[in-house]
């Protein structure tokens, strides 16, 4: 294996570990009602609020 | 500009009826090619040719149809997740303008000959630097409007959206580059085996954000808004969002398996396309378990029937597409006619029936009226469906006899069937995918009067109606 395949290789390990991180700030227990949030807030979205409307 | 509702959806409109045109030219042309392969004298030369039409029908299917309508519901639904109108809905006319006149020049250039010889980057530089103004015009206008959002946290379409954005940039200027010799001719800035690295990982990554993540982000926000019901997990979309862009930029290589790049280059792209399969199911399960107590709903709403049946042909995608990034199997079926079946069911079946829902969806929303005709948007369903299943299982059977006879070998091992031979027994499927084609066309033309009724000649919508 030459450097640039170590290199490669480097990045892809560290992008894991990005992600890994990733997975356990998205899944950790006091995360849990905050991360379902936008699935219900989304639900109401088609008629603006008054306050979104544009100044 | 009607912003009277607080959203631009003017631009919406512009973006949804040319995406239609767009499409219809797509299919028209892919339905022709078809038929140009099944009876060769109906190629005409120089214009009218396989060769000539075939990339104009990628083009206009890819980058009209798919990018016009992605436009349109990235504007749509990024309004209503950020609860802020367009950033700058001059700059969203000025993208339309644009974006018509690069797909006008692409097929122009196209049909002259003008090609770069690279699959799905053919466009010549000064067409390929229009796409890059293009871009970044729609890119700063949405970029824009989620950081000037109202909502604190994002809603998973818009990571999508934002995934789309910057991908689509990365992967387009890094394959795009290259040294212009006239102002109808380049080459490319890599040479060999690199050349063929980059235009890999671009095409396989086109098939990330542009037909995966645009997708998605739309299948993520209608069809809760179809069903009425929340996605069933969030926290599951956005894990399997990461996970599938930390594994999809390194799968492009599976397009050259066997070809002289290095060997653990391709077995990492091996691998990645395999482990892929995790974050492709992980949307596919949040999608029928969206559906918990709601599967009656498969029968009584056209929309949910569109949507439920895009994510099947997707989960289906993303089981047949890793395996044919295996090294046994690709040696197999690669340059035989599955590729074409494969491809079209992500197309037809995945990416065209998310968007046939979005649109249906969408248009009387923004027109205040009713759908014309739902019994004809169900016999639209049915028809696509079977157009769309008779190529791709046809193309399937035709690849697997095509595979197995240039794979016969004699005892001493020369080959037992000449090239030729293997082509005249291809006739028949050739023919039937025409003819799926012709169905697909059908259901499309209804399609598109139904949405032109909708608009037209529509009742005007009583009050906000369920879908």
């Amino acid at each position: 294996m030459d450097s640039a395949s170590i290199y490669y290789l480097g990045v892809t390990l560290f992008l894991f570990i990005v992600f890994a991180a990733i997975v356990a700030r998205t899944y950790r227990k006091a995360h849990q009602a905050k991360g379902e949030e936008p699935k219900f807030r989304m639900m109401d979205d088609d008629e603006p609020k008054k306050k979104d409307r544009p100044e | 500009m009607n912003q009277q509702d607080g959203y631009a959806d003017d631009i919406v409109k512009g973006f949804v009826i040319w995406s239609m045109v767009w499409g219809l030219v797509a299919v028209l042309l892919g339905v022709f090619i078809s038929f140009q392969i099944a009876f060769p004298q109906l190629n005409f030369p120089p214009y009218l040719t396989y060769g000539r039409l075939r990339p104009i029908h990628t083009n206009a299917g890819i980058f009209g149809w798919g990018i016009g309508s992605f436009m349109a519901f990235f504007i749509y639904i990024t309004q209503r997740l950020t609860r802020r109108s367009l950033w700058s809905p001059g700059l969203a006319k000025a993208q339309l303008w644009l974006f018509n006149v690069v797909i006008a020049l692409a097929a122009v250039t196209l049909a002259m000959g003008m090609n770069r010889s690279k699959e799905y980057a053919e466009l010549e530089w000064p067409v390929a630097t229009l796409v890059v103004v293009l871009w970044v015009i729609f890119s700063v206008n949405i970029v824009m409007t989620i950081v000037k959002r109202r909502e604190e946290q994002m809603y998973i379409s818009l990571w999508y959206i934002l995934a789309t954005l910057v991908g689509v940039a990365v992967l387009y200027l890094v394959n795009n580059a290259a040294i212009p010799v006239s102002l109808t001719k380049s080459y490319s800035a890599y040479a060999g085996a690199n050349d063929a690295n980059v235009q890999w990982w671009y095409g396989h990554n086109a098939v990330a954000m542009v037909l995966t993540t645009p997708p998605l982000a739309i299948f993520y926000y209608f069809l809760p808004k179809a069903t009425g019901v929340p996605i069933y997990s969030h926290r599951m979309s956005v894990v399997a969002f990461w996970s599938l862009i930390f594994m999809y930029l390194w799968t492009g290589a599976h397009h050259l398996l066997w070809a002289p790049v290095p060997d653990w280059v391709q077995t990492l792209a091996m691998g990645f396309s395999v482990m892929l399969i995790a974050p492709s199911w992980a949307a596919v399960f949040n999608g029928y378990f969206s559906m918990n107590g709601q599967w009656h709903q498969m029968r009584e709403n056209y929309l949910v029937k569109f949507l439920i049946f895009g994510i099947t042909f997707y989960g289906m995608q993303t089981l047949q597409g890793p395996s044919q990034s295996i090294r046994t199997f690709s040696a197999f079926i690669h340059f035989t006619d599955w590729v074409p079946g494969h491809v079209h069911m992500g197309t037809l079946g995945w990416v065209s029936l998310v968007l046939f829902a979005a649109i249906y969806y969408t248009v009387p929303r923004i027109y205040h009226t009713e759908v014309y005709s739902i019994p004809m948007a169900n016999m639209h369903f049915w028809l696509v469906l079977t157009g769309q299943l008779i190529f791709s299982i046809t193309m399937w059977i035709a690849g697997v006899q095509q595979a197995a006879m240039l794979n016969a070998t004699n005892p001493d091992g020369s080959l037992h069937y000449s090239f030729i031979e293997t082509l005249a027994e291809l006739y028949p499927y050739w023919y039937m995918r025409a003819a799926g084609g012709v169905i697909y066309l059908a259901g499309l033309l209804l399609f598109l009067y139904n949405i032109y009724k909708t608009i037209t000649g529509g009742k005007p919508q009583a009050a906000v109606q369920p879908a």
